[in-house]
């Protein structure tokens, strides 16, 4: 069994489904105008994903292998209901602004695919601390995202004021194409990062 | 495992029902809730147009001012709602007006008074414009405009026209052209529908 410690890592930074396996791209195209969307659905997909492969976790021994993924796709879809529920119940305001993209969880590759690769394999708590790091790492690119854009969009951070009147709000920065860039300059910088650890790991090697 | 033709059929059953069970009672028991928050929002919103405070923010004061002030009439094959002073004397109406958006249709109320002189006050019931920039025409500094513009004036129907066109009594929003242009078309198209229909202007 993988420690935590370890789920977390390839869940955040070295397997990160956005930076890494581009995947959930989407919706992080749609949601991250301003943070407090991009919270809310990361929150959401925690939330999903870390349910969902519990759950398909925990009845992968009894599933059928060749209609599993028939049974994924319903968990996930039950899940997401709930999810949007109570948003509806309970946070309206959110719902609104979220509008159609809380259904659209359901389309998200990162569930599905944490769900094949990982929770079919792997018991119920790892499965579900596995799902939960990949939520995470969705939901710390996606605010990393949108902090940009809503800095230089709006000039507020969390809808609060930072930037003063003299601000001229950048309009790209609200609109999707902006999203397409800074998402690019973060896989970039990422992707610089990891490959530099990675040589200095081989010339560790090397030396000793 | 052995491959069984029945025990797929069976487990997919099974969990299906499972999860259905869990979502209807999930469902069932937040319907309320969810009913209760859209007619509060619907409540705050033709508030708004007729500029009413309620007392507080809190749900039941805006339902009580909601239900002390506010009353339904048939128009068309929908209904306006009709604002009642102290006295039960008329005081306002609000006119379901609408049409495309850039994006997506645009749903909004618009008050008139009584004697269909002055509009009183505007609110968007649903849009899908971009945030940020059509999105702005739920901004209260886009709507507040719209108070107390005068009815009486207009010719051809044209009540809402944007500066610095003449006659212009409304800013439009700066980089959302096809937005405000729209809002202003339908506006001016719905409310003339009422007006004219009213046996005025």
């Amino acid at each position: 069994m993988d420690s935590p410690k370890k789920i977390f890592e390839m869940g955040v930074w070295k397997d990160n489904p956005v930076l890494v396996q581009i995947i959930g791209i989407c919706s992080a195209l749609a949601v991250t105008n301003v943070m407090m969307n991009s919270l809310i659905m990361g929150v959401g997909l925690m939330f999903v994903t870390g349910l969902s492969s519990f759950t398909v976790s925990l009845i992968r021994n009894f599933t059928p292998k060749h209609i599993r993924m028939m049974v994924q796709v319903l968990i996930i879809a039950a899940y997401v209901i709930i999810v949007d529920i109570f948003l509806q119940a309970y946070m309206p305001e959110m719902s609104k602004a979220l509008g159609p993209y809380v259904g659209l969880i359901i389309t998200n590759c990162i569930i599905m695919g944490r769900a094949e690769a990982y929770a079919q394999q792997n018991p119920p708590i790892p499965a579900f601390l596995d799902g939960v790091a990949s939520g995470l790492g969705y939901t710390i690119v996606l605010l990393l995202i949108a902090f940009v854009r809503e800095l230089f969009g709006f000039g507020t951070i969390f809808g609060i004021r930072v930037l003063g009147d003299w601000w001229t709000s950048w309009t790209i920065m609200i609109m999707p194409p902006a999203a397409f860039f800074i998402l690019a300059v973060i896989i970039w910088i990422t992707k610089s990062i990891q490959e530099k650890d990675k040589e200095e790991k081989k010339g560790e090697v090397a030396k000793s | 495992m052995k491959k069984s033709f029945i025990f797929p059929i069976i487990f997919m059953i099974v969990v299906t029902a499972i999860f259905t069970f869990v979502l209807a009672f999930l469902n069932h028991s937040t319907a309320e809730r969810i009913a209760l928050n859209k007619e509060l929002e619907l409540s705050r919103k033709i508030l708004y147009i007729f500029n009413i405070e309620p007392q507080s923010e809190e749900p039941a004061d805006v339902l009580r001012a909601f239900e002390e002030s506010i009353g339904t009439m048939a128009y068309e094959d929908n209904f306006i709602y009709v604002y009642y002073g102290d006295d039960g004397e008329i005081l306002g109406y609000a006119v379901p007006v609408g049409g495309p958006g850039l994006w997506g249709s645009v749903e909004a109320y618009i008050g008139v008074s009584h004697d269909y002189s002055i509009i009183l006050g505007l609110d968007f019931i649903s849009h899908s414009e971009t945030p940020g920039l059509g999105g702005r025409i739920s901004e209260d500094d886009f709507k507040e405009q719209f108070r107390g513009l005068d009815l009486t004036k207009a010719r051809d129907g044209n009540y809402i026209i944007y500066r610095p066109a003449p006659g212009g009594n409304v800013d439009a929003i700066a980089g959302a052209t096809l937005t405000s242009k729209s809002v202003s078309n339908f506006i001016n198209e719905d409310l003339d529908k009422f007006l004219k229909g009213r046996g005025n202007n």
